[in-house]
Order: structure tokens, then C-alpha cells, then sequence
């Protein structure tokens, strides 16, 4: 039986898999942004804490993934279903590109234009919401977009821990050594990949200020 | 002075976009929590030959007696795998063993009675994860002490006391973890007062029953439901003194499947204590030894039980 | 209640009673104002100045020299290290920041318009934070376009599609919008070609004696500060040296101001005298 011929035949495996992948990436980076965009706006202001909030985020990106999983597991209440270590995991992985992105996009923005709107008399907040934030959103976006395609790849792993996903068809093809069933999920993962990293491309490019 | 709250001062087009964006975001996070399953049943087995086998007897029974789709996810990694995987929902039932639910999952100390084992599983199962146990399928899949059968016959050996006078002039062969494991190798020597002809040889698993039938050892540890015990004419030992703990396969389900499928669980139940020790040693062999189909090899068997058609 | 305060600068003449409200009244004042960074750096010493109603007062200075630090000073997006900055009588320091800046017209270098709003929102903007209703903001952006000089269609045009000169207009308009009594503008032509910037000047000094705004203008280029300052306040190295008008700083005997002079004449005569006389000139100038 061929690829396309197995893909078909368990046509609702590949779907319900491909939707949990979805969404622990989904969570996971959407948890990203909402404590990220505030770490990044926090240490673009306040340069004091660059290197703390950046500094810690890079020390989660030096712990290997699998070995992140395995240390949250005896957690309690978290370690006790594998969909939570999975998401929490991601999430910590997903930050640094949103926490740096958000920092580099704030800074980038042009100086004259920020002296200009506080002499006017714009408030911190406004500034915050009028000015930078829309000026910096195209950069911005651009670090979720590397937030959600490694999240995509870091999920398929988190299938070892037993939290679902594509990765599940992978672990299972290689135990029983069958190609199909590695390809069923390794293929779907990748074009996931493929189709958010040009999906979200294409988004940051149209938010691009003129 | 009163301050105007600004809203809509983003550049026009680019922010249109950003709120239908979020939508389609959150209309695929949510959709992915609405598959609904319900004419399905999602069975799942770990990844060896013997989990694979029971849990395709059990789709089999299920398809065989009720109107209902079975889905297989076998070779799922391990038991932790097969336990989030049933705790998230997303398989329905699964074959597990009394003695690993008490220890690996349940975190407790076992004991040696199997009536016992098997109570404090389905009673802990059902208060802490909502999962009913199946009745117990029949056999015993816990450490058997195997000699060769011409032996046993020849010294009229049935039990493991009675082989302990004989043992002082065998050598004996284990895998790694059997030698290690306090409730393993140690254990049992103090318990029967076991004593080999020299220190017992560790070697990989698999090189065990070729050892074993070559006479390089007299006596090794393996598993009481191995393909091989009654292909190769090996003898497995008892356990009198109750040494060894139970580890009877049942089936693990989630109790919302039994409620809304009462059908599935009686099928499912009608395995119970049909699988004698043989009779599983004879299916493991079926597929490791023979290379034959799974679904066939379990369709012969529910036959000649006379449970399928 | 302060007394008679002693001025430098005024050429010994001093003010009662700063209370009074007559035109005499300093919409803007320095008192012992001083300015300095966290690393010990003395920006601003000991600045005493007064800005009354209706003038034009320029900073003139080279770089360092305190003009641009002083300007922040007034809509106190600087704090003064000591002293005090009084707008209208009242200590800035002690009231609302926020009110206080929309109160004052702000014009930089570079026009800092915000590329993500259309020019009729740039310009709308002080108005729109007061509260102002659409229509009122909307008649009123049509109104600014039409006193710096630019077509009523540029409104819904962006920054990115204007030129530098059409930029710096829309930033004026963006600073006159609200009405504010107080103009702050830092060297606001720097950036611009020499015809654009002599335009925008004569244009600025039209609009000066129509709207009679009190205005405090930075910058370093003495034809600039001649031409639109009622009075210029010279300063070096975060002092202020004198506070002189157009005519009394031609002749002025301080140092640096006859400096000042000598640099601007000996442009002057370039641009009028032969180029013959030009050559030689250009050899014996120092």
C-alpha cells in the first residue's frame, strides 16, 4: 500500500493528529505572545532588564527539548498529563523569538517619531499603543513566526512524552518499523511547517509599515 | 480634561487583516477540540508483540459484536504513553497488566495475591482516573524460572522448591534487569534459598532460549507467556511460594465509553479468563516465531472459542 | 512677591513684580536653571531667561552649547537638575506633564511624523487627544494645510509620499493645530536644501506676524536667527551669554557674537560682491 493509499485510508487519524498539532503550537505560541510582547516591551523601556528577561530566555533555549519534557515530569499537577509539559515546554521555547523580536522592534522605532509624539504630549500608554506597537508589529510578527514554525517541530518530539500530534504516527512508524506510518507523520509535520513559515510571511510582509 | 479613547488609528488596511487573522487562529484551536468521535473506538496497545495482540482480539470482539468503528493506535511507547494517551481521551481502551498499573503507574508496593493486585488497581483506577478494568483475561504474564522440558520430565520437577536441590548444579543465565532489580534475581534466591553453580550469566534477552536449549545454561529467567516456551520444548517452573507478583492483563477503558457503549465493555468482558498461560505463549508464538498476520491469527482464536463467527 | 529680579543680559534694565499681568508677563522662565547628565557633565548652568508674550526668541549657539537642552526644558521632556522652569507662571515640575505638552506646539529637525498615520491624522493629533469632535478636527486640519501652503488633497496622502520641505510644513501645521499659545521648535529647516529652507523660513515669519505665537527656535545659523527672532539668546558651552535683539547683536562688542558676525558677513559678501572681489575676499578672511 502506498503513501497516499494509507494516508487516505486512516484519513481521520492524519486529521485528528494533525489537529492536535495544531493545537498545542497554537497554545503554546499564543501563551508565547501574551507573556513575551510584555517582557519585550518591558525591557525595551526599561534597559535595565534586557539582560535578565533576555538572559533567561536563552537559557531555556540551551536545554535540549527532550530533556525539558523529562524534567518537568515529576512536576506536580503538570507532570501529570503529558499535554500540559508539552505546552509548557513549548512555550518557554517559543519565547525568545517573541521577547527579542518585540525588544529589536520597539527600539527600531524611529527616534524623532517617539520625541515628537511624547513632546506632543502623548502618554507612556498611548505611545505605547499608537506609536510603537504599530510601528514595531511587522518585526514583531516576525519572531512569532519563528515562535510558531520551531513549535511546530518541537511538537512532533513531544509525542515521546505521549501528548499527541503528528510526532505520534513517527514514534509509532519507527517501533514498528513502518515507512508509512513514519512518512504519515513526518510529511504532514513538515508541510505544517512549510505552510505557517509562508502563511505568516505573507502576513508580516502586508503589516509592514510604509 | 477627558481623554478620547482611540481605537481605529492603525494604518487602515494592514489592521483590517489582523483581526480576521486571529479569527481563522482561534477557529483552528478550537475546531481541533471538537472532533467528535462518536461512532468510534480508539484502541491502543504498547509497542510489543504480546500488548498488540490482545488489543487486536479486543478490536475484533468489539467489531465483531457491536456496530461501532475500531480505530488501532498500537505501538504506542510504553505504558506512560498509553496512560496520557487514555487520561487525554484519545484512545478509549487499552490492554495494561495488573502488576505495572500498581507499580509504574498507581506508584505502589506489590504484593503477591492476584485477586488483591487486581482489586486495588480497578478500585484506585476508578477513583483517581475515572477508567474501568475489564476482567482479568486469564493468564499471568509475570517472571517464569524456564528449564528445558526433557529436564523437568526427567526429574519429575513441577515447582521451583522442588527444583532447588537440583539448582546447586545448574547454571543459571538472566537478562540485565532481572539481575539487577531487587524484586528480581536477589529477591528470589533469598525467597526459595537458591543457590546456581557458580554466578548466574547475564546476557541479552533475545540469546537467552538458544542458550538455554544448547545447554550452554540450565536455567533462565524470561517471561511466562514467551512464543518460545512451547516451541522450543521449555518447561516453566511455579511459583509456590508466591514469590513472583501477578501481572494479569485486563483491559483499561474509560468509564464515559462504558457509559455511553455498555456494549463495548460486555464484548470486551467476554475475553475474560478465556487466555490460558499456553494459549497466550501459543499466540505470541504465532507472531514472533511465525510471522503470521495479527488480525488472522486473532480471528482463529476468537473461533475457536466460539466467541466470533 | 519675588521682587525686582535682576535679569542678565538685559543690558541692566530689570522687571517688577512678576506677578503682573500685563504683556510684560514671561510666558516662559528660567530661574538658575541647570541642567546636568548622570555622569557629572554640565549641560546647563545658571540659566536665567525670559520669554514674554508674542516674541520670538532664538537660541543660537553651536552644538553643545546648551540651546536644544534648554528647549526641552520648557515642555520638560528634560528635568532640570536645579532651578526651576516656570510656564505661565507656573513651575512646570509641579503640574500635569501630559496637559502641559499639549499645551505647546512641539516642531523638530526631522519632523517626526508618524509614518503609519495619514497627514490628517499627524496633523489631528493634539486636537483628537483634547477631545476634540471629528468635524471640528477635520475643518481644522484644512485650515493648517492651508496656512503653511499645502493643497488640501495632501491630507489623506502619507509622510513617506512627501517631500522633506511639504514634511517640515505638515509639521508646523501639526504643531499650530490645537492653537497652543507656546511654539517650540528645534532647528526645525536644518534638514532641508537652501532654497526649501529660505522659503520656509520667510513663510514661517509671514505666519509669525499673523498668529503672533510665542515661540523659543534653536538653531546654530545667525541669517536664520536674524531673520526670524524678535530677540536672540547667544549661548556657549551651557551658558547663556546675551540676550540681544537682531540690530543690537550686528553690533554687539561680545567676543563670540562679533565671531558670529564676522563668519555671517563674510558669507554676505560672497554672495553680493563681484567674483573678483569674492576671490580676494575669500583670501583675506580669516
Amino acid at each position: 500500500m502506498n503513501l497516499f493509499h494509507f494516508l487516505s485510508q486512516n484519513y481521520d487519524q492524519v486529521v485528528e493528529l494533525t489537529l492536535e498539532h495544531l493545537w498545542l503550537v497554537g497554545i503554546s505560541t499564543l501563551l508565547a505572545v501574551l507573556i513575551g510582547v510584555p517582557l519585550g516591551i518591558l525591557s525595551a523601556r526599561h534597559p535595565l532588564w534586557n539582560r535578565p528577561v533576555l538572559g533567561s530566555a536563552n537559557l531555556i533555549q540551551t536545554v535540549p527539548s527532550l530533556a525539558l519534557f523529562g524534567f518537568l515530569l515529576p512536576v506536580p499537577w503538570l507532570g501529570e498529563r503529558a499535554d500540559r509539559i508539552a505546552i509548557l515546554a513549548l512555550t518557554l521555547y517559543a519565547l525568545l523569538p517573541v521577547i527579542r523580536n518585540t525588544y529589536t522592534g520597539i527600539r527600531g522605532v524611529d527616534p524623532a517619531v517617539v520625541e515628537a509624539g511624547r513632546g506632543m504630549g502623548l502618554t507612556d500608554r498611548q505611545l505605547l499603543m499608537q506609536v510603537e506597537l504599530p510601528l514595531a508589529l511587522n518585526v514583531i510578527f516576525s519572531g512569532i513566526r519563528v515562535a510558531v514554525v520551531v513549535s511546530v517541530g518541537l511538537a512532533t518530539i513531544a509525542a515521546a512524552i505521549g501528548a499527541g500530534g503528528l510526532g505520534e504516527f513517527i514514534f509509532r512508524g519507527l517501533a514498528m518499523v513502518n515507512n508509512q506510518l513514519i512518512l504519515a507523520g513526518a510529511i504532514p509535520a513538515a508541510l505544517l511547517a512549510l505552510g505557517a513559515d509562508f502563511g505568516l510571511g505573507w502576513l508580516e510582509k502586508s503589516l509592514r509599515p510604509r | 480634561m477627558k481623554e478620547q479613547r482611540n481605537e481605529r488609528h492603525r494604518d487602515a488596511s494592514a489592521a483590517r487583516r489582523l483581526p480576521g487573522v486571529a479569527l481563522i487562529f482561534v477557529l483552528l484551536i478550537t475546531s481541533s477540540c471538537a472532533h467528535s468521535r462518536a461512532d468510534r473506538i480508539v484502541i491502543g496497545s504498547k509497542n510489543f508483540t504480546e500488548s498488540l495482540m490482545l488489543a487486536e482480539l479486543m478490536a475484533q470482539q468489539i467489531e465483531a459484536h457491536t456496530h461501532l468503528k475500531v480505530e488501532r493506535r498500537f505501538y504506542l511507547a510504553g505504558t506512560y504513553i498509553c496512560q496520557q494517551a487514555i487520561l487525554a481521551g484519545r484512545i478509549d481502551l487499552y490492554p495494561e497488566y495488573t502488576g505495572t498499573a500498581l507499580t509504574a503507574i498507581l506508584k505502589q508496593k506489590i504484593g503477591s495475591d492476584r485477586a488483591d493486585v487486581y482489586r486495588r488497581v480497578k478500585d484506585e483506577y476508578e477513583k483517581r482516573f475515572s477508567l474501568t478494568l475489564g476482567p482479568p483475561l486469564g493468564f499471568n504474564d509475570t517472571f517464569a524460572m524456564e528449564i528445558r522440558g526433557e529436564d523437568a520430565r526427567r526429574l519429575n520437577l513441577k515447582t521451583l522448591s522442588q527444583a532447588v536441590p537440583f539448582a546447586t548444579h545448574w547454571h543459571a543465565g538472566f537478562g540485565y534487569e532481572f539481575m539487577e532489580r531487587p524484586d528480581g534475581y536477589p529477591g528470589l534466591a533469598a525467597a526459595y534459598d537458591l543457590h546456581f553453580a557458580g554466578k548466574p550469566r547475564v546476557m541479552d534477552l533475545g540469546l537467552l532460549a538458544p542458550a538455554l536449549k544448547n545447554h550452554e545454561i540450565d536455567i533462565a529467567a524470561g517471561n511466562a507467556t514467551d512464543g518460545l516456551i512451547p516451541a522450543l520444548d521449555f518447561f516453566v517452573l511455579e511459583d509456590d511460594r508466591r514469590y513472583f507478583p501477578p501481572y494479569e492483563a485486563v483491559a483499561v477503558m474509560r468509564d464515559e465509553i462504558v457509559r455511553q457503549h455498555p456494549d463495548v465493555a460486555e464484548a470486551v468482558a467476554e475475553l475474560g479468563d478465556k487466555i490460558s498461560d499456553r494459549e497466550m505463549q501459543q499466540l505470541n508464538y504465532a507472531l514472533d516465531g511465525q510471522h503470521r498476520d495479527p488480525k488472522e491469527v486473532a480471528h482463529d482464536f476468537l473461533q475457536r472459542k466460539g466467541l466470533v463467527h | 512677591m519675588h521682587g525686582q529680579r535682576l535679569q542678565i543680559g538685559y543690558a541692566g534694565r530689570t522687571f517688577e513684580n512678576v506677578e503682573n499681568t500685563s504683556s510684560n508677563t514671561p510666558v516662559i522662565e528660567f530661574r538658575d536653571v541647570a541642567y546636568v547628565l548622570p555622569n557629572g557633565r554640565e549641560l546647563l548652568g545658571g540659566l536665567n531667561l525670559r520669554v514674554r508674550r508674542g516674541e520670538t526668541v532664538v537660541l543660537l549657539g553651536r552644538s553643545g552649547s546648551g540651546k536644544t537642552t534648554s528647549l526641552k526644558l520648557i515642555n520638560r521632556l528634560l528635568s532640570p537638575s536645579a532651578g526651576q522652569v516656570f510656564v505661565n507662571s507656573v513651575d512646570n515640575g509641579a503640574t500635569d506633564v501630559i496637559q502641559l505638552r499639549r499645551g505647546i506646539g512641539y516642531v523638530i529637525q526631522e519632523a517626526g511624523l508618524f509614518p503609519h498615520y495619514s497627514i490628517e491624522k499627524n496633523i489631528g493629533l493634539v486636537p483628537k487627544l483634547k477631545g476634540w469632535r471629528e468635524d471640528r478636527i477635520k475643518q481644522r486640519v484644512q485650515e493648517m494645510l492651508q496656512l503653511v501652503g499645502l493643497e488640501s488633497d495632501i491630507a489623506s496622502r502619507f509622510p513617506h509620499q512627501l517631500s522633506g520641505g511639504q514634511r517640515q510644513r505638515v509639521g508646523v501645521a501639526r504643531a499650530l493645530a490645537a492653537d497652543p499659545e507656546i511654539l517650540l521648535m528645534d532647528e526645525p529647516f536644518g534638514a532641508l536644501d537652501a532654497l526649501t529652507r529660505d522659503q520656509l523660513q520667510r513663510e514661517f515669519r509671514a505666519l509669525q506676524q499673523r498668529l503672533n505665537k510665542t515661540v523659543v527656535f534653536v538653531t546654530h545659523d545667525l541669517r536664520e536667527a536674524l531673520r526670524l527672532g524678535s530677540r536672540i539668546a547667544l549661548m556657549e558651552a551651557g551658558k547663556l551669554r546675551l540676550v540681544v535683539t537682531p540690530e543690537e547683536f550686528m553690533k554687539s562688542s561680545d567676543p563670540l557674537a562679533s565671531a558670529y558676525v564676522q563668519a555671517f558677513v563674510g558669507d554676505e559678501s560672497i554672495s553680493v560682491g563681484s567674483i573678483k572681489d569674492a576671490s580676494i575676499k575669500d583670501r583675506g578672511v580669516q
